[in-house]
């Protein structure tokens, strides 16, 4: 039984190429189109990791990041942000609002898998 | 004329003085600030048009909210140019996909190779830096320009590759695609308002551009060494 992973991001051909990815390493994937979407499913549903982009209409990836911790069942949850920005100040940004991780794109198939496994 | 003042708290406004019609005219024109992320792009005064224009060197990319124009030259390069129809703020990018070889991925095949993801943030970055601006994605239109066969008898299409991309990309995001002049055999030189969404394209001749055909090799080579995805950081 694969490890549900949660990914989010406005853009159907980014949410394509990490599902790819995902599924390819015997992963489950679920997607959400943004931040709020991610948040509603989040506070029914229980996932062993989300990867989110930062950059999304109606929530964004460091609200996502801050509301998800505020649930119980996301408080240890590994939480990837994975984002074309690579500011030190966005970066930090991620880290107060308790992101695991930040992943700048354009991403690495095999880095992505070994970030998720070491976090897991 | 009227005098401009520079603005002393940004430093970005800067006066240029146009000379070109006719010493008893020649008005003055106030740079317009540019995004900070784009300081580095040239712009110049273009007379014809009358406005200004930034010029986009391969890899750059330009969003304007001030009314100005983008232009480039494009050999088999692409050009995404975009702009929300309602507020006109819009801009372009200047791109091409690097070989897939090498790069090892080939067990997720086309979908998750190299080449696509460098595509894909190429695009991204552009849509991004317009949708923080406060347009929405249902009002985004898009033009699209270049991939020229400009090595008539070079073995591999690049333009081609570019022209698929950028297609597949426009359809699986679900934008509307307002206008498109692609692949055939020549470089062209494009000007893209965004204000307006209009796009002047001129086809120019192949065989006199070798700057461009350089230009475009060394971008290549550039994009060969440069490794895809490597910044990671765990907190």
């Amino acid at each position: 039984m694969g490890r549900l992973i949660m990914t989010v991001d406005d853009s159907a051909s980014m949410r394509e190429m990490v599902r790819a990815t995902l599924v390819g390493a015997g992963y489950e994937v679920v997607e959400a189109v943004d931040g709020q979407e991610a948040l509603d499913y989040a506070r029914e549903n229980p996932c062993d990791l989300v990867i989110s982009d930062v950059n999304m209409p109606r929530m964004d990836g460091i609200t996502l990041v801050h509301e998800l911790r505020s649930l119980p069942h996301y408080r240890l949850t590994p939480l990837l942000l994975l984002t074309t920005e690579s500011s030190a100040e966005k970066k930090l940004e991620g880290k107060r609002a308790g992101a695991t991780g930040w992943i700048v794109k354009p991403f690495n198939p095999e880095q992505l898998l070994a970030t998720m496994a070491r976090v897991l | 004329m009227t005098a401009h003042k520079r603005n002393s708290a940004t430093g970005r406004h800067r006066v240029f003085v146009e000379h070109s019609v006719g010493a008893t005219q020649g008005g003055l024109h106030v740079l317009p600030p540019a995004l900070p992320q784009f300081a580095h792009v040239g712009r110049f005064w273009d007379r014809e048009h009358h406005c200004f224009s930034a010029k986009l060197l391969p890899g750059e990319y330009y969003v304007t909210t001030t009314g100005e124009q983008i232009a480039t030259v494009l050999g088999s390069c692409v050009s995404a140019c975009v702009r929300d129809r309602r507020t006109g703020i819009g801009g372009m990018n200047h791109f091409m996909l690097p070989q897939d070889a090498s790069k090892g991925t080939s067990a997720w095949g086309s979908t998750v190779s190299a080449a696509t993801r460098y595509g894909n943030v190429a695009m991204e970055r552009l849509i991004n830096d317009i949708l923080k601006l406060g347009s929405s994605r249902d009002s985004l239109e898009v033009k699209l320009v270049g991939g020229g066969r400009v090595l008539g008898a070079s073995a591999i299409d690049i333009g081609a590759r570019n022209i698929d991309f950028v297609r597949k990309y426009v359809a699986d995001e679900g934008f509307m695609v307002a206008g498109e002049d692609l692949g055939d055999m020549y470089p062209r030189k494009v000007q893209y308002s965004p204000a307006t969404g209009r796009l002047r394209v001129k086809k120019l001749n192949a065989v006199r551009n070798n700057t461009l055909f350089e230009r475009e090799r060394n971008y290549l080579e550039v994009l060969e060494k440069e490794p895809v995805g490597n910044d990671i950081e765990l907190f």
